[in-house]
């Protein structure tokens, strides 16, 4: 029995040291310290202030990891979150630009990111037998399409009103804003999901829908909150985003999707459903910022870094695997 | 065991990452300049990257060229993120786009960078000079006059660009749309669309293919990029089409489709000496980091064997140095050129 943890590596439970370091984020923190011993070996410039410097750029698509992991344990998958990101930073640019105050920018964005993900929400809870992929395909192209239609042919716009952005763009001594943010949401996002009665639905549903609905769990309920949370935070997202770009575009977000995805998977989240928790995916999140600050401080070419990234997230997915195989064959000799 | 399996496997995604980088050494005296490009794998920046390479390193500096993962201003963010963390003199940068580089590159210049930039312009506040290949105007008057000589005189014209966003580009299909409203010779001419293949060749091969199809009568198509040029003539050639085209271009990749007759689909086409481009924005980079510029209206400097210049002001209000007029191609010329370029 996995348990709601991401991959058990070791089912047997002995002393409760042991059983973390053997736990999937166990491996994780272990990934984590090495990447960091190995950047600071390679790079003079990787130390702790280069790395909060760097980070706020990449923090805004760790953001985007959290509610994906609650869709990869519904076993459902959202692709359409890059334009809604896009979308949602096109239209704060506009309302920035027409002098509205911050906080009006600010609830722009997430209303217009909100509005996306109940879209998604509406089209998947009405029309039940429709897969996740195919719809977030379809409103990827349609939320990108009119992203682009509204920048117009420039297919560029830049803030004139900066105040705002650069003042949620600060930091508390070294340490951006946005970290405490992200550290605070992942936190909320963890309780909901480990400990709450609506997260223990959410693996019930990625573990057999069915079942779940049988047992009175209002399934199509908690798929609506949750694609819709995840517009909430591409919305939020995007206005991180604005912080370090000052301007949105027709690529603004491209590839966000696969990003988070990427960090949820490696973080031990099971697309197929059912299992994985955000402590994985948050360590997961930062293993990889810290690699992309790390090479990318050594002018590592741009294309290799992704290629490290993919072998990274291969080895990770295959490794329970390889070990079970390995220990079934240990075993039948 | 678990945890040599895991270590022996973590070990080999390590040392796959060490094998790669290019550490960079403290220069002793000489100066350490950081050339970005738009995106890794076009051949048309490499010229003017390696012979910017070339210039710096014979006067005793060091370069080092970074091109973002993507061909994107956000990608370009990170890229400069990671050069600012670093203790560059300075950076020369080929921007993805023209404000969205505002923040990050005057964070730079407050860190003491000294920021230049060749080929394709960031907004006046975000550089202290542009070196620029030819004037904007001189480009958009060659190929707009290009475009009616071959139209002879009237007719439907298109033009393929690169992506929506690239600023090199847009200012040249501004400028030939310019020139076209205020000169009466242009008037018979029509613009029926900007195709945008992204630079990238597949896709300039289908918008080719989809403005042939849109417009039966189209006379002429200028693809002001070097990706696009390429991709539109072996399309035309290969379909033997009516459809003539011009654009800027690298003369080796258009040696085959560069002809006067029916068989070759490119009468001519320009582009501006990449080599020289390069050593000038290695020279101006330079001499902002020596101090012999800052970048200002007016100021002077020799360029080695390129001779002296002068900065002067730019289009959007800042200031640059301008190379000179783009050169023309043709079936004459084109195969001494093709060895260069």
């Amino acid at each position: 029995m996995a348990g709601k943890s991401g991959r058990s590596i070791n089912n047997v439970p002995e002393s409760s040291i042991k059983r973390m370091i053997f736990s999937w984020e166990g491996i994780l923190i272990l990934i984590f310290i090495a990447v960091n011993i190995f950047c600071a070996m390679f790079s003079e410039f990787y130390n702790v202030s280069s790395l909060l410097r760097q980070m706020p750029v990449y923090l805004a698509e760790v953001f985007l990891m959290l509610p994906m992991a609650y869709i990869l344990v519904l076993g459902e998958i959202d692709i359409s979150v890059g334009s809604i990101v896009c979308l949602s930073a096109t239209v704060c640019c506009i309302v920035c630009n027409m002098n509205a105050p911050f906080i009006v920018v600010v609830l722009t964005g997430l209303l217009v990111g909100t509005a996306c993900g109940a879209v998604n929400g509406f089209i998947l809870t009405k029309f039940t037998e429709l897969p996740p992929m195919i719809v977030t395909l379809a409103t990827q192209i349609i939320f990108r399409g009119i992203a682009e239609i509204t920048l117009g042919s420039g297919g560029s716009i830049t803030m004139s009103n900066l105040d705002g952005f650069n003042a949620i763009g600060g930091k508390v001594g070294q340490v951006p804003y946005i970290l405490f943010l992200v550290v605070i949401l992942a936190v909320v996002f963890a309780i909901i999901l480990g400990k709450s009665t609506f997260g223990r639905r959410v693996y019930a549903i990625g573990t057999n829908r069915l079942t779940a609905y049988y047992s009175g769990v209002h399934v199509q309920k908690i798929r609506m909150i949750i694609y819709t949370v995840m517009g909430t935070v591409s919305g939020l997202c995007a206005i991180f985003l604005l912080s370090s770009s000052f301007g949105a575009n027709t690529t603004t977000g491209n590839g966000f999707e696969m990003d988070a995805i990427a960090m949820a998977v490696f973080g031990g989240i099971s697309s197929t459903g059912g299992k994985g928790n955000i402590a994985g995916g948050v360590i997961a999140a930062f293993i990889i910022v810290c690699l992309r600050v790390g090479l990318g401080q050594q002018n590592v070419h741009a294309q290799v870094i992704l290629l490290i990234i993919g072998v990274l997230l291969i080895a990770a997915v295959a490794l329970p695997n390889i070990i079970g195989q390995v220990r079934r064959a240990v075993k039948t000799k | 065991m678990n945890k040599k399996v895991i270590s022996a496997l973590l070990c080999g995604a390590m040392v796959l990452g060490a094998a790669t980088p290019v550490l960079a050494e403290g220069a002793g005296d000489g100066q350490k300049i950081a050339l970005v490009g738009k995106s890794a794998g076009n051949a048309f920046f490499e010229i003017a990257a390696a012979s910017f390479k070339e210039t710096v390193e014979a006067e005793g500096g060091k370069v080092e060229v970074v091109y973002p993962e993507t061909a994107t201003a956000d990608a370009q963010i990170k890229v400069l993120d990671n050069l600012i963390s670093q203790d560059f003199d300075a950076i020369c940068i080929a921007a993805n786009d023209v404000n969205a580089l505002q923040a990050k590159l005057t964070e730079a210049m407050d860190a003491g960078i000294k920021v230049s930039s060749f080929d394709s312009a960031p907004n006046k506040d975000s550089r202290q000079v542009f070196v620029n290949q030819a004037g904007t105007v001189a480009v958009g008057q060659a190929l707009m006059d290009a475009v009616l000589d071959i139209a002879g005189g009237e007719g439907q014209f298109a033009i393929l660009s690169a992506t929506s966003q690239a600023a090199n580009q847009n200012a040249w299909i501004n400028a030939m749309k310019k020139i076209m409203e205020e000169d009466d010779k242009y008037s018979k001419m029509e613009l029926v669309e900007v195709a945008y293949g992204d630079d990238e060749p597949q896709k300039s091969t289908d918008q080719t293919a989809a403005l042939l199809q849109n417009y039966p009568d189209l006379k002429v198509i200028c693809a002001p990029t070097t990706v696009g040029i390429a991709a539109a003539a072996k399309y035309l050639q290969d379909n033997e089409s009516a459809c003539k085209l011009t654009g800027l271009g690298l003369p080796s990749e258009m040696l085959e489709y560069t002809g006067d007759d029916d068989a070759h689909s490119c009468p001519y086409f320009y582009l501006w000496d990449m080599q020289g481009l390069g050593k000038l924005s290695a020279y101006t980079t330079m001499s902002l980091v020596k101090g012999d510029i800052t970048g200002a209206l007016d100021e002077s400097f020799t360029a080695g064997d390129l001779g002296d210049f002068t900065i002067t002001e730019a289009d959007d209000g800042g200031t640059e140095i301008v190379l000179g007029e783009p050169l023309q191609f043709t079936p004459e010329n084109i195969e001494e050129y093709a060895e260069l370029y």
